[in-house]
């Protein structure tokens, strides 16, 4: 019998025109907490469908207990007791939890489902693994968190072995995370192996056995966490050393340019709010960061803010102008610069053009227009000009397809195009979103660029890195609500993740805050 | 440059295989004349130069009708109702003609207005509502041809007598269609300038060139305006369009009103034309449905619609020398298979693209930029894995697909 | 007194001879569209099942006249061919969309642009050159021979042997294999799996390709069936045409929210709102419109298609497609 219960050996995946993964090679012990670590487009994803049996491999085999198997699709992957947890859920939202549970598993008499004896199991395995949910509740009513331990039961409902978790604490509060690790070490106990994928260099530390990292597609080596530390994993990944912090100066506050009071967005899923009754102020010079952990009524509120959605109650003021009712294009008018949240549902055209898009909140001043003709020579100028101020890259210039683009210069033109507007607030909506580290630090230069030019900048953010690196100050929003108000200098991770998660509130917080604004 | 080759390209092949495949049918049914017909049908459009001006006659509704279609395609919406903006559009210039006497270009700006109103309704539930323009419009060709037909039996002058019909005209004992205007009203009749004299046929006159102008100022508005510019990026991703501050919701009903009205302007066409007299019947008409063909042929470029609606044209009046061995409807057939071999588009293209090599000037001078975006599309490439492989294929233009909820989902979420 | 009774009875087996082809339709669509498949394409499989069903009748005409063959024996024959052809045609939307990735409306237009030219290519063959009509035998209506009754001018008699076809009885099977297959079996929860997040399905071995399939085969299926319920309804022939109920199929599919039991109670309305303007005349609380030529041709007919874009504004805003419908499913590489 091998050591490993699960052998990727000198795999080799390739898509057209780029190889995904380049001769890796993954070995799994049994009853260890292998981590896979690499940045955003490594290969990980890749590597971890390719055992799944959602790919191919071009080369190289994969063994289960030292035998060569063939992986052709997930069910062939689950009769080998492997189970994963994807990083986008794979749940049905309008299905209850039951359902998603068996989905696929179903138990049955000649085709008919036998749902009790189903539940019975779903509840003993809650149980017994401290991993409570409602069998009867729809996913869309649910959790982001219990959405997780949803997917989890599925693997234990298939008496998996293997475990797969595909960057499981993106979307977990600190202490959710500790929990989640907790639970991991309980599998471990029990014999199950489990694969951790992440590009969280802490989380490692703190629960891996051992860590394969993976850059560029390529095998970069295996290492045993006790023996190694955090400098050196992230050399592996990154292949450079990498700057944890971000330069920036003292701020110069000027004046309030963006006034949030009271706003209230009613939600699209449910009877209740999404937003409560949120205020706050953004002054010239300075970056405010809203954190949170997903789904808790950041995205209403920047829809309500930028004009997208419309809320309920409260009143917005920017630079003076109340823009409350004001459309989108008045918004924009009044100085307000919008980088959105999803580049592709909202950011850009993709079948536009390179310069076509790089006009798309200009298009209508006089500049590039001359009665309702556009001035095609003026913006082939601007986007030039803008393409070499940016360095923004693209296979043919400004006339190059936006989807062609990668998705690094896809941001620098959404960037390019909202700072050039020269405006008065940015909103950034987790700017840095799946690039990688060169572009990462790009856009967070450019933030701090703006509040040192005088420039209000609200961002929003999930990543715990950025929101400690980049704004001078954090607000915290948990379920809707503003709970805390924090200066990053002063904060740690551990106590923003208490109120993120709801465990802890500041009272006070908004009223101090208007009270200094009235003095 | 190379998009436009493939484009036509793809086209010519669905052409190509709907024919075979007609033929085919043709021998299945009677081998023995299949052969000549066949013949017949390719060459009749050109056996004379009355038959040609046929071709030139049918075509012009064809274009008013392809450019409907496309227009809405630009937006992002399917635009099946372009039958019954065609009908009212007709009905419109009939009663400007023979009721209200005006001469033929009032009455095509009446069909214009007309078919804008039918194009309004789809839209306007669509923009405020979110109702599927689809079943809306479908639900109008049936209500306009309707609500034509119950007009045309029943609108009497103050004689009483139902003036759209020939009794009240000359002494006629037809009821089932409207008046001749070369004796309700000769001067609706769209002037031939002597054409119908070079082509020695009664069918000739300038429609196909209005038809011709109007596909020339759309292409122009799509490709050179700012509202082009806004229809288009509302077609190709709406909250984009939303985000960028345009008036979505605006420009989906203008450009229902605009496909509306081109279709209305087909439809007075046709009939202005004093040779075409409307019948009254049950049947949705046909040249409606037959702008889709046209517009997915012309993979919605305006200018395109010109030569798809002169190919269209010219097979049908082949059609017409299938009878009577075979039924006309062997045309229909061969389109149908033409569009449903044009809905894969995107896969001949694909095809098309690997054989047809990149032109010089788009090869990529500078190899930094390549590598980096091959590593980027290795990422790319890593999200769709994440996804579980779920990609949303590139729409291609104007082939978007119109129920709008699908496309809110990005599919490759970043990381 | 009896002549209002007769009217109800007219007016409800009327109604529900009308919502058959809906019902059966509509469920058709509600089953492709579940598993992630727009289908544009119900008039044209419509067509196809009416042609091909009465052709089945044409073919069959001799041995029942003969006595060879028991009438409602050929009308199952009847329904099954017609079923199957529908499922036949169906397969050219589920090629192009789900294997060929191709736009599904464009691809049901074209769908629908074929049924009608190959029904009068196929009936002049068929028929003769010139032939447009294919007609129904009386033999297809069940009536009180069949069950040896006396024939007697009550109520329940009216109402049951009006407008009586196989395809009514079968459709109410149907209705109840639909419902219990949706809601209760494996098959039902993977398919609805497909068309709200087929990645889900995907991840837990369901084979996407195979329950679409299955789906637009079901609509087939049923909208084989149910073009020839709607011949049988309509009148004396067939045409080569369905008037559209393909596409009102739809609307009633929509305003059902894509629920078996919701689709039912849609297609009665609809049905309800059809026959009323047909009895207008002899409702006397109706508009009669007596100034107006032709109100029963032309008048009365929009109804139901005015009826339905009024309902489908209205219920806009709680109508909650599949959420993958429409949307291509591609395995990446493979």
């Amino acid at each position: 019998m091998s050591e490993y219960v699960i052998e990727m050996l000198n795999i080799t995946k390739e898509f057209p025109g780029i190889k995904a993964n380049d001769d890796i090679t993954l070995q799994l012990k049994k009853g260890e907490i292998h981590a896979l670590l690499g940045e955003n487009g490594a290969g990980k994803s890749t590597l971890m469908s390719v055992l799944f049996g959602l790919y191919q491999p071009e080369a190289g085999t994969i063994k289960k207990n030292g035998e060569v198997v063939k992986i052709h699709n997930p069910n062939d992957a689950n009769a080998l007791n492997i189970g994963m947890v994807h990083q986008h859920f794979k749940l049905v939202e309008v299905f209850t939890v039951l359902d998603n549970i068996i989905l696929g598993a179903e138990p049955n008499k000649m085709g008919f489902l036998q749902k009790a004896e189903a539940r019975k199991k779903v509840i003993e395995l809650s149980e017994r693994y401290g991993l409570h949910v409602d069998p009867d509740a729809k996913i869309e009513d649910i959790s982001v968190g219990m959405q997780q331990r949803v997917e989890i039961l599925k693997m234990l409902y298939r008496d998996n072995e293997i475990l797969i978790f595909d960057e499981p604490t993106a979307v977990l509060t600190p202490q959710e995370i500790d929990e989640l690790m907790e639970i991991m070490r309980n599998f471990t106990k029990e014999g199950k192996s489990i694969l951790f994928i992440t590009h969280k260099l802490n989380e490692i530390m703190a629960v891996a056995d051992r860590c394969t990292v993976l850059r560029k597609g390529k095998y970069m080596g295996t290492v045993n966490i006790s023996e190694t530390n955090k400098e050196e994993l992230s050399r592996m990944m990154v292949g450079r050393d990498v700057q944890f912090e971000v330069d920036k100066g003292e701020e110069h506050l000027g004046d309030v340019v963006l006034k949030v009071e009271d706003v209230t967005v009613p939600s699209k899923l449910h009877s209740n709010n999404a937003v409560k009754n949120v205020s706050f102020e953004v002054r010239a010079g300075e970056i405010v960061c809203l954190a949170g952990i997903e789904g808790n009524g950041q995205t209403q509120f920047v829809h309500a803010l930028t004009g997208l959605d419309k809320m309920s109650h409260g009143k917005i003021t920017l630079c003076g102008h109340d823009i409350t009712k004001a459309s989108i294009r008045n918004r924009s008018k009044f100085g307000m610069s919008h980088i959105p949240e999803d580049r592709h549902k909202h950011g850009l055209v993709l079948d536009y053009s390179l310069e076509e898009n790089l006009v798309l909140q200009r298009y209508w001043e006089p500049a590039f227009q001359k009665c309702g003709f556009i001035r095609r020579g003026e913006v082939r100028k601007y986007a030039n000009k803008l393409i070499e101020q940016y360095d923004i890259r693209s296979g043919q210039g400004s006339i190059t397809s936006a989807r062609s683009m990668s998705g690094g210069n896809q941001q620098k033109a959404i960037v390019a195009r909202e700072i050039d507007k020269d405006p008065e607030l940015l909103v950034a909506v987790q700017p840095t979103r799946g690039l990688d580290v060169g572009a990462i630090e790009y856009i967070h230069k450019q933030l701090v660029a703006q509040r040192d030019a005088g420039r209000a900048v609200l961002l929003v953010s999930l990543e715990l890195e950025e929101v400690m690196s980049v704004p001078d100050r954090i607000l915290v929003m948990y379920e809707g609500e503003i709970v805390g108000e924090f200066d990053p200098k002063k904060v740690t991770v551990q106590e923003l993740g208490l109120y993120m998660a709801g465990a802890k509130r500041q009272e006070k917080a908004i009223t101090e805050e208007s009270e200094v604004a009235q003095a | 440059m190379r998009k436009g080759i493939i484009s036509v390209l793809s086209s010519v092949i669905s052409i190509l295989v709907g024919l075979l495949f007609g033929l085919l049918l043709l021998l299945l049914v009677n081998s023995g004349a299949a052969f000549s017909k066949f013949g017949e049908l390719l060459t009749a459009g050109v056996s004379s130069s009355a038959k040609l001006a046929k071709v030139l006659y049918q075509a012009a509704p064809l274009v008013m009708t392809g450019l409907s279609v496309a227009f809405a395609f630009k937006t992002g919406l399917f635009n099946i109702g372009a039958s019954g903006q065609y009908t009212v559009g007709a009905f419109a210039a009939l009663i400007f003609a023979i009721i209200f006497q005006m001469p033929w270009w009032v009455c095509l700006i009446a069909a214009m207005v007309a078919g804008g109103i039918w194009g309004f309704f789809p839209g306007l539930f669509k923009a405020l509502f979110n109702v599927n323009e689809v079943i809306t419009s479908i639900m109008l060709n049936w209500i306009g041809m309707f609500a034509v037909n119950l007009s045309l039996m029943n609108i009497k002058n103050a004689a009483g007598k139902l003036i759209m019909l020939p009794p009240a005209w000359v002494n006629s004992p037809i009821k089932d269609r409207t008046a001749d205007l070369s004796y309700a009203n000769p001067s609706a009749i769209i002037p031939k300038a002597g054409l119908d004299k070079l082509f020695d046929s009664n069918y000739m006159n300038i429609s196909i060139f209005i038809a011709i102008l109007f596909a020339v100022v759309l292409w122009v508005v799509l490709n050179r305006t700012t509202f082009g510019y806004e229809l288009k990026a509302c077609g190709n991703n709406k909250n984009a369009s939303i985000y960028a501050g345009i008036n979505a919701k605006r420009n989906i009903v203008l450009s229902m009103v605009i496909a509306g009205a081109m279709a209305g302007v087909g439809g007075g066409l046709y009939y202005l034309s004093g040779t075409a007299a409307y019948n009254i019947q049950k049947v949705l008409l046909p040249m409606g449905f037959n702008g889709i063909s046209v517009a997915l042929l012309a993979t919605s470029n305006p200018i395109g619609t010109i030569f798809s609606a002169l190919f269209i044209s010219y097979i049908q009046v082949g059609g017409e020398s299938l009878q009577p061995v075979f039924a006309k409807e062997m045309i229909d057939i061969i389109i149908a298979v033409i569009i449903y071999l044009s809905a894969f588009a995107l896969l001949t293209k694909t095809i098309l693209g690997r054989f047809i090599k990149t032109d010089k000037t788009n090869v990529n001078d500078d190899k930094a930029v390549e590598a980096e975006a091959a590593a980027e599309q290795q990422k790319e490439a890593e999200l769709k894995a994440n996804e579980g492989a779920g990609i949303l294929p590139p729409t291609v233009e104007g082939e978007t697909v119109p129920v709008e909820e699908n496309s809110e989902e990005s599919e490759d979420k970043a990381e | 007194m009896n002549e209002a009774l007769n009217i109800i009875a007219d007016i409800l087996s009327s109604t529900i001879i009308f919502a058959v082809p809906l019902v059966l339709v509509a469920l058709g669509g509600m089953f492709s569209e579940r598993s992630g498949i727009i289908n544009i394409a119900l008039e044209g499989i419509m067509i196809i099942g009416a042609l091909m069903g009465c052709l089945m009748m044409v073919w069959l005409k001799p041995s029942v006249e003969a006595g060879a063959m028991g009438s409602q024996l050929a009308m199952l024959i009847t329904i099954l061919f017609s079923a199957a052809c529908g499922m036949v045609f169906s397969l050219l939307l589920a090629f192009a969309s789900i294997n060929l990735k191709a736009d599904q409306t464009i691809g049901g237009t074209a769908l629908n642009m074929l049924a009608p030219a190959f029904a009068i290519v196929l009936t002049w063959v068929v028929q003769g050159q010139g032939q447009t009509t294919i007609l129904i035998p009386t033999w297809a209506r069940i009536t009180q021979d069949n069950f040896g009754i006396e024939k007697a001018d009550n109520f329940i008699q009216n109402f049951l042997f009006k407008n009586l076809y196989l395809t009514t009885i079968i459709a109410i099977a149907l209705f109840a294999v639909a419902v219990i297959l949706l809601y209760k079996t494996k098959f039902g929860l993977r398919l609805r799996a497909c068309g709200e997040h087929p990645q889900a399905a995907d991840s837990v071995g369901i084979n996407v390709y195979k329950m679409r399939y299955c789906g637009v085969l079901i609509s087939g299926f049923l909208g084989g069936i149910g073009g020839l319920a709607f011949t049988l309804a309509a009148g004396s022939g067939f045409q080569s045409t369905v008037a559209g109920y393909g596409f009102l199929a739809l609307a009633v599919m929509i305003f059902g929210n894509w629920k078996p039991w919701s689709i039912l109670g849609a297609a009665l309305f609809f049905a309800f709102f059809k026959v009323i303007g047909a009895y207008a005349s002899s409702i006397p609380f109706m508009p009669q419109f007596k100034g107006l030529e032709g109100t029963s041709t032309y008048l009365w007919p929009m109804l139901p298609y005015i009826i339905t874009m009024v309902v489908l504004v209205l219920t806009s805003k709680k109508s909650r497609a599949p959420k993958a419908e429409g949307i291509p499913y591609d395995k990446g590489s493979r």
